[in-house]
């Protein structure tokens, strides 16, 4: 559904992004793990085509409009919770409604009148997870998306997420410093590490048996 | 005693001139900062919210403008608008609007500077967002726009405080003409060196004093707005 070709992402003359080939199967879910820098939000970058690659290409059988991708740091406007929900949705008399179901479903609706600038860095990822998810996608691009949130929270956007899965059995790409997390959600794992994918595999593979002495070395810093 | 007498009778008196004064400063600044705005705060949110080629030679072209002295943006208009220059024809030398015209040449750069520096601070992050949800485009600066309200009015009240308080292209383009062009910076200097410091000083607290209707106006609209 999604195939990465020679990518490689410089920036001077520090490499960012190397990836022969990369592909990404419709009804799958994809968890990236790697270290700080390793390149996790580049490759979302580069998917979501805020970040043109030096060279190569990324192929799509989707429309543009089709993917939703969430900043590891969502922007929320200056408005009403609300506001920053129903911003995205297009008609205007069921707006209002659609956001506040929506809102409930992270856990925000009695926030949904507070000015969002106001949310503590948990709640603004819940939020910025809501208008995501406010207009139907076929792929979701997610960008640690329990970085900033409590278990409670955690719990909350992995459910939403496995329910957006189940109905939609769309493309599911996200990255996260926590194997664990990968295990739980993901049904294959990409390890990056300097820009280059290490070992992929199922999460049952890729953490029992790890190939490469980087994931080794990297996974033996958890305890999953 | 006598200065202040003076003053008080001229405050809180009916002389024509100095209601004139008043009028001609304040459609002079309303009208320079109201164009200046419209120019500059699209301007600045194009330039603040996108990455382009020549980016920064257009940002370092603005920031050059905001050093432009007020005699040499005053020199530009004069030179436009005599009657052998380019808009000679218009006639517009030593009016209301050549003043406006040379105001919105000085403050039209500060004002596109402002914004793209406020904007430029959190382009990435809105416009990943923005992508993110599938607004893109021209469609992305609405929300610019909108998300930057509240500051915007402080941007806008700094521009008129430089429009109201400028003397030097006024002076130039205006040439001080009595009940035409006199505004209240123009007035406080020829009053000074004629030795009228009563009116001077009179101009000069009712300078103060618009400066904070101003101030508190605009503060109660950006409560407001932030309040929504």
């Amino acid at each position: 559904m999604i195939e990465l070709k020679d990518i490689l992402v410089k920036a001077k003359d520090r490499l960012i992004l190397d990836v022969p080939s990369l592909r990404f199967e419709k009804g799958k879910r994809y968890g990236i793990i790697g270290e700080n820098g390793s390149g996790k939000t580049t490759l979302l970058r580069v998917l979501m085509g805020t970040v043109q690659p030096s060279q190569g290409s990324v192929g799509f059988q989707t429309k543009n409009d089709n993917i939703g991708y969430l900043p590891q740091s969502p922007y929320v406007f200056s408005f009403s919770v609300k506001r920053n929900v129903s911003m995205v949705l297009e008609d205007s008399q069921s707006r209002g409604r659609l956001a506040r179901d929506v809102l409930k479903k992270v856990g925000l609706e009695n926030l949904a009148d507070s000015r969002g600038n106001r949310l503590s860095g948990g709640e603004r990822q819940r939020l910025g997870l809501a208008r995501v998810l406010a207009v139907p996608k076929e792929v979701l691009l997610l960008d640690e998306p329990t970085s900033a949130t409590d278990i409670r929270g955690t719990d909350i956007v992995e459910a939403l997420l496995q329910e957006w899965f189940e109905k939609t059995k769309g493309l599911l790409i996200f990255t996260t410093h926590a194997p664990a997390q990968a295990l739980r959600m993901a049904d294959e794992v990409i390890f990056l590490e300097e820009g280059k994918v290490v070992e992929t595999g199922s999460p049952q593979t890729l953490f029992n048996q790890p190939q490469e002495p980087q994931t080794q070395a990297f996974l033996s810093h958890w305890i999953i | 005693m006598e200065l202040i007498n003076s003053v008080l009778n001229l405050l809180f008196g009916t002389d024509p001139e100095l209601r004139q004064i008043i009028s001609i400063t304040l459609q002079m600044s309303f009208f320079s900062t109201l164009f200046s705005s419209l120019i500059g705060i699209p301007a600045g949110v194009l330039v603040g919210a996108n990455e382009f080629r020549g980016k920064a030679v257009l940002s370092r072209i603005i920031n050059t403008l905001l050093g432009l002295p007020p005699v040499v943006a005053g020199l530009l208009v004069l030179l436009l608008l005599s009657r052998s220059g380019p808009l000679g024809n218009f006639r517009l030398l030593y009016t209301v609007e050549a003043m406006v015209i040379a105001q919105v040449l000085l403050i039209t750069p500060f004002i596109t500077a402002m914004t793209a520096n406020l904007v430029g601070v959190n382009a990435t992050a809105i416009n990943e967002t923005l992508v993110g949800v599938g607004i893109r485009g021209t469609k992305r600066l609405k929300y610019f726009l909108l998300d930057f309200r509240v500051p915007f009015i402080s941007i806008i009240l700094a521009g008129f405080g430089r429009s109201i308080a400028e003397v030097g292209a006024v002076q130039m383009v205006g040439g001080n003409v009595q009940y035409k062009t006199r505004v209240m910076t123009t007035a406080i200097m020829m009053q000074t060196n004629m030795g009228r410091f009563d009116f001077a000083i009179a101009l000069g607290l009712i300078l103060l004093l618009i400066s904070l209707v101003v101030n508190t106006v605009a503060n109660q609209i950006q409560k407001a707005a932030q309040g929504d």
